[in-house]
């Protein structure tokens, strides 16, 4: 079955196509932060040079965050629309594990960490399992002090990655030592790849299922008590 | 805290405009006030400052405009009226609007508190409470003569243009500015 990948959650753009075969094409770019103008020519680009048609494709993958708002919603917006007028099935698979899996070799806790804006970060712990990694703790948000809070909590021997820790990379090394390692970005290729063996199981759901990970404060309603005065 | 006090449009354009010209990429500012207390118009100065060329109107039905300017920025005006849920807020990531090169303008952004960091509120009263805001049809044409957009009266004033503005900075983003921006509107201080 074929897969297509939709990584839009950094500010970078990821589109891939893979299957039984493993990866078989990607795209990723990095600069520009031109999420809505750069996702859809790319996915048509990723597709023509692999020789696909989108009605050979079995599922839709996207990341779903955490990460940037403004970005997932445009990875999600086309992911739900191309799986929706194909009729397939999607997957959502969160950043944190797209950042963490290619570093599936290491012996050492794996620490992806992303860039939240408001001088916050979001985070989350890996450790080796045999196939991949497994999450030993839930995602957080926070100010990078949290996050080296947390990393001196636990004392273990640590590598993050993730934008997030390149651009605290000064403030968590000199609260923690560790080192800072890649990804950088999400992996559009190890989104596929996460994907597919999913697929296997069948570990799918509708488009109307997915939902981004904001990690956001809990909704509320907002107190429209000026609202009365309003016609 | 700052208090001011304008005369009519064109005092509010002009400490709109001065406000503008302290602004910087990443800054959020709140407008707050009722209906017809000039939020709009302060918009409209503001974004005239940093040489926004299209009009400006409340962006009521679209939730965010967005307009280049003459700098390297982009001006985003929100307008959260519409909306029921902060998690619908969190959604629109105005930070994440401002991070990026931009400067973001929050009508009824008061009701957001601390969900949106670091900003300037700006808050527009009616000067005299006993000034009604007259919805007819010559308010609604207003001073400015702004274009129909189902806003009409926050667009101009619909009455003398009397106003106080309540400037109050929110976390640390302004401090270094603060005495500039005292500075620069102090002709309009009570």
């Amino acid at each position: 079955m074929l897969i297509l990948g939709i990584e839009t959650a950094t500010e970078q753009v990821g589109v891939a196509i893979g299957g039984h075969e493993g990866v078989i094409a990607t795209f990723e770019v990095r600069r520009g932060r031109r999420h809505a103008e750069v996702l859809t020519p790319a996915i048509e680009f990723v597709c023509r040079q692999a020789d696909i048609e989108l009605g050979e494709l079995g599922c839709i993958a996207v990341d779903v965050g955490p990460g940037l708002f403004t970005g997932m919603r445009v990875g999600l917006a086309a992911g739900k629309a191309l799986a929706q007028a194909l009729r397939l099935p999607m997957i959502g698979i969160s950043s944190l594990d797209l950042l963490a899996f290619p570093c599936r070799h290491t012996d050492r806790v794996v620490v992806p960490v992303i860039d939240a804006r408001k001088d916050e970060v979001f985070w989350s712990m890996y450790r080796q399992v045999p196939g991949g990694v497994q999450q030993v703790s839930p995602p957080a948000v926070g100010p990078p002090d949290e996050l080296i809070g947390d990393l001196l909590a636990r004392s273990q021997d640590v590598l993050c990655v993730g934008d997030g820790a390149d651009r605290y990379r000064d403030q968590i090394v000199e609260g923690y030592r560790c080192e800072i390692g890649q990804p950088t970005h999400p992996p559009v290729g190890a989104l596929v790849q996460l994907a597919h063996a999913r697929a296997l199981r069948e570990e799918w759901v509708r488009p109307d299922q997915i939902e981004p990970v904001y990690l956001r404060p809990p909704d509320a309603q907002i107190n429209w008590a000026v609202r009365e005065a309003r016609p | 805290m700052l208090l001011l006090r304008v005369d009519n449009l064109a005092d509010t354009h002009a400490v709109s405009a001065a406000i503008a010209q302290l602004a910087r990429p990443g800054d959020v500012i709140v407008l707050a006030g009722e209906m017809g207390a000039g939020k709009t118009a302060f918009a409209q100065g503001f974004g005239r400052a940093l040489g926004v060329s299209e009009p400006i109107t409340s962006p009521t039905f679209t939730l965010v405009h967005s307009y280049p300017t003459s700098r390297k920025l982009t001006l985003h005006h929100a307008d959260l009226y519409r909306l029921d849920r902060t998690t619908d807020i969190a959604e629109l990531a105005l930070h994440e609007l401002a991070a990026f090169d931009g400067i973001v303008l929050v009508e009824w952004g008061d009701v957001a508190g601390a969900g949106l960091g670091d900003h300037l509120e700006v808050r527009l009263t009616h000067a005299d409470d006993d000034v009604d805001v007259e919805l007819n049809d010559e308010a609604l044409d207003g001073p400015d003569g702004g274009p129909d957009d189902g806003h009409p009266e926050t667009d101009g004033f619909a009455d003398n243009g009397v106003r106080e503005i309540e400037i109050h900075a929110s976390g640390g983003a302004w401090s270094g500015r603060w005495d500039r921006l005292c500075r620069a509107l102090e002709g309009y201080r009570c």
